[in-house]
C-alpha cells in the first residue's frame, strides 16, 4: 500500500486527473440512474415467518392500515352542515386517484341495524344530508341508540365524528398524504379536521427524516470546513480535503446509483457521516506534514510526501479499515436499506482514506506544501520541535503521578453505565420519533381521547375445523378475551365476530339487555350470520371470520403504539393462549402495529448482533496489524467503554433504544478505535527510536494525542450539527455519536494509555527480537 | 327504482323468451331494450339455485336453496329455503316487492333456531345478494325507461350476432355509470352485461352459461358474475325448474316459511 502511494507520488497530475475523472463517471452515473425508494414496504423483510403470516392474514381478513379525518364541530356535530360535510370529505376522498376503490367507513356509509317490534330495521343513518336541524336530530338518536355506532364512529360528546379510509393495496404515498392534507385545509371550519392514522404517521415520518437530513448535509459541510480552517490553519487544505469527503460521498452515489440500488431515507445519512468522518485521514496526515517539516526545514516537497505517506498510511489504513468493518457489519441487518446504507458508507469511507493518500500528497507534489497560517502564539514549529515539553507531554506524566485517579474513575463511569444499561428499554413507536407538541402527536392523542385508539393488533385465532367460530363455546371464550383486553392500560376497543353476533342477538330478541351476549347454539350463530349477509354488508364479516369459520380475527385498538401497549396487549392474549389451546385454537398476530414491532425487534436483534461483530473484526483486523493479540485487546478498551457508556447514557436519560440510536452503536465502534490505533502506533514507534518510555509517552500522547484531539473534535462537531435538526431521531442520532466519540476519545488518552504503558516491558521486548 | 323494475323471474332467472327477429336497421336502442323487457314471462316459477362463491384464492362456498316465485296483483312474491349448509337448513327468506313507486319492499326471515318470524325493513338495493357478487338489482329486470341507450356496435358472441347496447342512469345516484349488455339480434336475449362504476371503470360481468327451452320460454340455468376488480366470482344453477304449476297466493306465507317448500 506505502509502495502504491509513493508510487502514485511521481504523477500527482495524473492521480487528481483520474480522481476528478471517476468523480465525474460518478456524478454522470448519480445524474442518469437516481432512484428514490419512499415505500416503507421495501424495508421489511419479507420472508421472516412472522412477515408472511401477518401479511396472510392482513389479505385474509382485508386488515388495512386507515386514515382517520376526525371532524371536530364546537358543539354537536348533529347538524345539516356538519353531516353535509362528511359526504363531501367521502366524495373529496373517493376522488382522489389511489383511494378509488377504498372503503369509507363513517356515519354517513354505515348501516343502522335496529331492534324494531316485530324484527329488524337495517338502513343508513343517513344518505343526504338532512334538510333541517329536525332531521339531524333524529340521526343524533339513532347513533345514540346504536353502540356499535357510538362511541366508534362519533364520540361520545357528539362534537366529533370520524370519517375512516381503509388505504387500498397500492399502498399510500407521500402524494397522497398532501392530498388528503389539503382535503383537509379546505373543508375545515367552522369545524377543525384532524388527519390521524399510522399511514399519516408513517408518511410524515418518512417526509420530514430525509427532509431534515438533507437540510442537515449543507450545514455539516459547512461547519467541517471552518473547523478544518481552524485546525489545518490552510485555505487549499480545507478545500483539498473537503474535496476528498465530498468526492466520497459522490462515488458512494455514483457506485448505488450504478447498481441500481435506489435511495431510502436512511442513505441520507451516507453524507453527513462521510463528510464527518473522512476527513480524519487528512487531520493525521497533515498533523504529520507540520511534525516533520518543524523538525526538517527545507525538506523537499518529495520527501515531506514520502514521510507522511510512510509514517500515516499504515494507521490510518487500519482506522479506515476499523471504521469500514464498523458499518459493514450493519449487514447482519434484515433490512435492506440498512445494509446497503452500511455497505455504500462502507465504501465512501474507505475511497475518502484513498483520496486522502493519493491527493494530499499530490497537492504537496504539485502545488508546494504552502505556508500553514501561525496563530497568535505561533506554538506551531516550535511546539512540534520539542514534542516531549508540550500540553500533551504534561498530561502524559500527569496521568503516570495519578493513575489511582483515571483507574477510579473509570471504575465509577462503568459502574455507573452498568446501573444505566439495565434501564434501557426498546421502543419502536413511530409516534415517538416526533415531538410531543407536535401537530401530528397531538392531533393522535386527541382522536385517542375521543375514540377507541389510532393503532391496533389483530389477534389472529386459528383453527383446524370448519365452523370452529360458530361454536358458542369458543365465541365466549373470545368475547371474554375481549372483555378482558378492554381493561387493560391504553386498549379502548375491541372489535371482532362476537361483537357483531351480539348485536345481532340483541336486535333481534327486541333490545332486550339480557340478549347482549353470545347466542346459544352454532346453528343460531349461523342463520344471525346468514341474515348478516343478507341485509348489512358482508364484507364486514369476513374482516373478522374466514369463510370456513376456521379463523378469526380480533382487532385490540389502542391509544398508543409503543412497544409497552403492544407488547401487554400480546402477554395478556398468550396469556389465554392455553384456553383457547384447549379447545384447538392456536394464536397468532398480524396488522401493521404488529408487523412493526416485529422488525423492529429484528433491527434491534441485528443491531446487536452488527455490534458484536464489528468489536470482533475490529478486535482481529487491530491484533493483525500490530501483529499482537495483546494489543488488540487494549485498543478495544475504548470502544468497550463508549458502548457501556452509550447504552447507560440511554437507560439514565430514558431515551429508549430505536431503530435509529441502535443504528449507532456498531459504527461507533469503528470510528472510536481509530484513536487507539494511531495512538498505539505511534507510541510503540516512539518506543523503538527513543528507547525510553517515559520520553515515549510524552512524544506520541502531544504529538499524536494532538491529531486525535483534532480528528475526535471534528467528528464531534460534524456530528453535533444534528443536535439541530427539528428531527428527534436525528438530534438523537447526532448526540449519541457524538457521545460515543468523545467517550471513545477520553478512553483512550487516559485508561487505555495507561493500560498501554503498563504492558510497555513486554512491548520492549517484543521490538526487540 | 322499485317502481320501474319488474322484478318476477328476471330475478333469479334471467328467463328470456323468443320474439320475432326484429329488422336490425329499424331497431333504436331502446326499442331493442323494451322489446327484451316486454317479453311474456310464466306467471310462477320454483328451482333450485345453487349458488357457488368463488373467492379471489379460488376457494368455493356452495349454497343450496329452493325458491319458490310468483306475481299476484302486482306484487312480486318470492321465498328462498336454504337447504345447505346443514347450519342454516331451513332459514327461509320471503320477499315483496311492489310496483308503487317508493314503496320498499318487505322481507321476513325464518330462522329455525329462533323459531320465529322476523320483519327485516332495509333500503340497501344495491347491496349484495346473499353475499354474492349479484346485487339485489342486478338480479332485478330494468324498466328501460330508467337509462338512456344507445348502440354501440355489433359482436359475434358465442356464435350469435349481437347487438352492444350501452345504458346510462337517468339518476345519477345509481350504483352503476353504465352498463353494456350484448343482446341476440336473432332471439333478443343478454348473453352478457359490463357493469361499470362510478369512475367508469369495469367493475362487474355478467355472463350467461347455459340456457334452456321450456315450452314457449328460454330460460337461462347457468349464469355467473365476475367482480373483476374484487377477483371474486359468484355462479348460479338451476334445476328442478317447474313453470307455470299454478302457486296460489297463500303459499307466500310466514306459515309456509316455517314449513319450508
Amino acid at each position: 500500500m506505502k509502495r502504491f502511494f509513493k508510487t502514485a507520488l511521481g504523477h500527482p497530475y495524473a492521480v487528481m486527473v483520474m480522481a476528478l475523472g471517476i468523480t465525474l463517471l460518478a456524478v454522470l452515473s448519480v445524474v442518469s440512474g437516481f432512484r428514490m425508494e419512499t415505500n416503507l414496504d421495501t424495508y421489511m423483510p419479507r420472508t421472516h415467518p412472522a412477515f408472511v403470516f401477518s401479511d396472510e392474514a392482513d389479505e385474509r381478513f382485508m386488515i388495512k392500515d386507515a386514515i382517520l379525518i376526525a371532524v371536530e364541530h364546537p358543539d354537536s356535530v348533529f347538524n345539516p352542515a356538519t353531516l353535509q360535510k362528511l359526504i363531501d370529505i367521502e366524495d373529496d376522498l373517493l376522488a382522489l386517484e389511489g383511494l378509488s376503490g377504498a372503503r369509507v367507513n363513517s356515519i354517513h356509509t354505515a348501516d343502522n341495524i335496529l331492534a324494531t317490534e316485530d324484527g329488524l330495521d337495517v338502513r343508513r343513518f343517513y344518505v343526504d344530508a338532512p334538510a333541517d336541524q329536525q332531521g339531524a336530530d333524529r340521526i343524533a338518536l339513532a347513533v345514540r341508540g346504536n353502540d356499535m355506532i357510538a362511541g366508534r364512529l362519533v364520540s361520545a360528546d357528539e362534537r366529533t365524528a370520524l370519517v375512516i379510509v381503509e388505504l387500498p393495496e397500492s399502498g399510500f404515498s407521500r402524494d397522497l398524504y398532501d392530498r388528503i392534507q389539503s382535503i383537509a385545509g379546505r373543508r375545515a371550519g367552522p369545524e377543525t379536521l384532524h388527519v390521524a392514522g399510522r399511514p399519516i404517521v408513517e408518511g410524515t415520518l418518512a417526509a420530514l427524516g430525509p427532509a431534515d437530513m438533507a437540510r442537515m448535509g449543507p450545514m455539516v459541510l459547512l461547519v467541517i470546513a471552518i473547523v478544518l480552517l481552524i485546525v489545518l490553519r490552510q485555505v487549499r487544505r480545507t478545500i483539498l480535503t473537503m474535496s476528498v469527503v465530498v468526492a466520497s460521498t459522490v462515488w458512494a452515489f455514483g457506485l448505488m446509483s450504478a447498481l441500481g440500488v435506489p435511495m431510502y431515507s436512511v442513505s441520507i445519512m451516507i453524507p453527513v457521516m462521510l463528510i464527518a468522518i473522512g476527513v480524519a485521514y487528512a487531520i493525521h496526515l497533515y498533523n504529520q506534514i507540520d511534525h516533520f517539516t518543524g523538525e526538517t526545514p527545507g525538506a523537499s516537497r518529495r520527501d515531506i510526501a514520502e514521510n507522511a505517506i510512510s509514517v500515516i498510511s499504515s494507521p490510518a489504513l487500519f482506522a479506515a479499515l476499523t471504521t469500514v468493518a464498523g458499518f459493514v457489519s450493519l449487514v447482519t441487518s434484515q433490512v435492506y436499506p440498512v445494509k446497503y446504507f452500511g455497505l455504500f458508507t462502507a465504501f465512501g469511507v474507505f475511497v475518502s482514506f484513498m483520496l486522502t493518500m493519493l491527493l494530499v500528497p499530490a497537492g504537496i507534489m504539485a502545488f508546494g506544501n504552502g505556508t500553514v497560517k501561525k496563530t497568535a502564539g505561533s506554538r506551531g514549529a516550535r511546539a512540534e520541535r520539542i514534542q516531549e515539553h508540550g500540553f500533551g507531554a504534561r498530561f502524559a506524566d500527569a496521568l503516570k503521578a495519578k493513575p489511582r485517579f483515571a483507574y477510579i474513575a473509570t471504575a465509577v463511569l462503568i459502574a455507573v453505565s452498568a446501573f444505566g444499561m439495565s434501564r434501557v428499554w426498546i421502543n419502536t413507536s413511530f409516534l415517538a420519533n416526533f415531538d410531543s407538541n407536535s401537530a401530528i402527536v397531538k392531533t393522535d392523542a386527541f382522536v385517542n381521547e375521543h375514540f377507541g385508539g389510532t393503532s391496533s393488533l389483530n389477534v389472529i385465532l386459528q383453527a383446524t375445523d370448519p365452523d370452529t367460530f360458530k361454536d358458542p363455546g369458543v365465541l365466549r371464550l373470545m368475547d371474554a378475551l375481549q372483555t378482558g383486553a378492554l381493561e387493560l392500560e391504553n386498549v379502548g376497543d375491541t372489535i371482532s365476530l362476537t361483537t357483531y353476533l351480539r348485536r345481532l342477538h340483541y336486535s333481534m330478541n327486541a333490545a332486550d339487555p339480557a340478549f347482549d351476549v353470545i347466542p346459544d347454539s352454532s346453528d343460531l350463530v349461523a342463520q344471525y350470520l346468514l341474515l348478516y349477509e343478507m341485509s348489512g354488508d358482508p364484507d364486514n364479516l369476513w374482516k373478522v371470520v374466514d369463510a370456513d369459520f376456521k379463523s378469526a380475527n380480533v382487532t385490540v385498538q389502542m391509544k398508543s403504539d409503543d412497544t409497552l401497549t403492544i407488547g401487554r396487549v400480546i402477554d395478556y392474549v398468550e396469556a389465554q393462549a392455553a384456553d383457547f389451546a384447549r379447545l384447538g385454537i392456536t394464536i397468532r398476530y398480524a396488522g401493521s402495529g404488529y408487523k412493526s414491532l416485529i422488525f423492529s425487534d429484528l433491527i434491534l436483534q441485528g443491531q446487536m448482533s452488527s455490534l458484536g461483530l464489528s468489536v470482533i473484526i475490529v478486535f482481529i483486523l487491530v491484533s493483525f496489524m500490530f501483529r499482537s493479540l495483546l494489543l488488540g485487546l487494549v485498543s478495544t478498551i475504548p470502544v468497550l467503554i463508549s458502548i457501556a457508556v452509550n447504552f447507560g447514557v440511554m437507560g439514565l436519560l430514558n431515551v429508549p433504544l430505536t431503530t435509529s440510536t441502535a443504528l449507532i452503536s456498531s459504527i461507533a465502534v469503528g470510528i472510536g478505535v481509530d484513536y487507539a490505533i494511531h495512538l498505539i502506533t505511534h507510541y510503540r514507534e516512539a518506543l523503538k527510536a527513543l528507547g525510553d518510555e517515559d520520553r515515549a509517552a510524552r512524544f506520541s500522547m502531544s504529538h499524536t494525542g494532538r491529531a486525535v484531539l483534532l480528528n475526535a473534535a471534528i467528528v464531534i462537531s460534524g456530528f453535533m450539527v444534528m443536535v439541530f435538526s427539528v428531527f428527534p431521531p436525528n438530534r438523537q442520532v447526532g448526540l449519541l455519536v457524538s457521545l460515543n466519540m468523545l467517550t471513545a476519545f477520553l478512553a483512550t488518552v487516559t485508561i487505555m494509555f495507561m493500560v498501554l504503558r503498563s504492558i510497555s516491558p513486554r512491548l520492549i521486548k517484543e521490538l526487540q527480537k | 327504482m322499485t317502481a320501474t323494475k319488474r322484478t318476477i323471474l328476471p330475478a333469479l332467472m334471467l328467463c328470456l323468451v323468443f320474439a320475432p327477429a326484429l329488422g336490425a336497421q329499424e331497431k333504436t336502442a331502446l326499442a331493442i331494450m323494451t322489446a327484451v323487457y316486454e317479453r311474456p314471462q310464466p306467471s310462477d316459477m320454483s328451482a333450485t339455485l345453487t349458488m357457488t362463491l368463488v373467492d379471489s384464492k379460488g376457494k368455493e362456498r356452495v349454497r343450496s336453496l329452493d325458491q319458490r316465485l310468483g306475481s299476484f296483483g302486482g306484487v312480486d312474491k318470492k321465498i328462498m329455503v336454504f337447504q345447505s349448509p346443514a347450519d342454516v337448513r331451513g332459514t327461509s327468506f320471503m320477499n315483496w316487492s311492489y310496483g308503487q313507486a317508493g314503496k320498499g319492499d318487505d322481507q321476513w326471515i325464518y330462522m329455525p333456531a329462533l323459531k320465529r318470524v322476523k320483519r327485516i325493513t332495509s333500503d340497501g338495493k344495491g347491496g349484495s345478494f346473499m353475499g354474492s357478487d349479484f346485487s339485489y338489482d342486478d338480479l332485478g329486470a330494468r324498466h328501460p325507461s330508467a337509462d338512456s341507450h344507445a348502440i354501440l356496435g355489433s359482436e359475434v358472441l358465442a356464435g350469435e350476432e349481437c347487438w352492444m347496447v350501452e345504458s346510462k342512469p337517468q339518476d345519477a345516484a345509481d350504483g352503476y355509470s353504465r352498463t353494456v349488455s350484448w343482446i341476440s339480434k336473432s332471439r333478443l336475449i343478454g348473453f352478457r352485461r359490463d357493469y361499470y362504476d362510478k369512475k367508469g371503470a369495469l367493475l362487474k360481468t355478467l355472463s350467461v352459461l347455459e340456457t334452456r327451452t321450456m315450452g314457449p320460454y328460454l330460460m337461462i340455468t347457468r349464469t355467473e358474475m365476475r367482480d373483476v376488480q374484487a377477483n371474486h366470482r359468484t355462479r348460479m344453477d338451476f334445476t328442478a325448474i317447474r313453470l307455470d304449476t299454478g302457486i296460489a297466493d297463500e303459499q307466500f306465507s310466514e306459515r309456509a316459511m316455517a314449513k319450508g317448500l
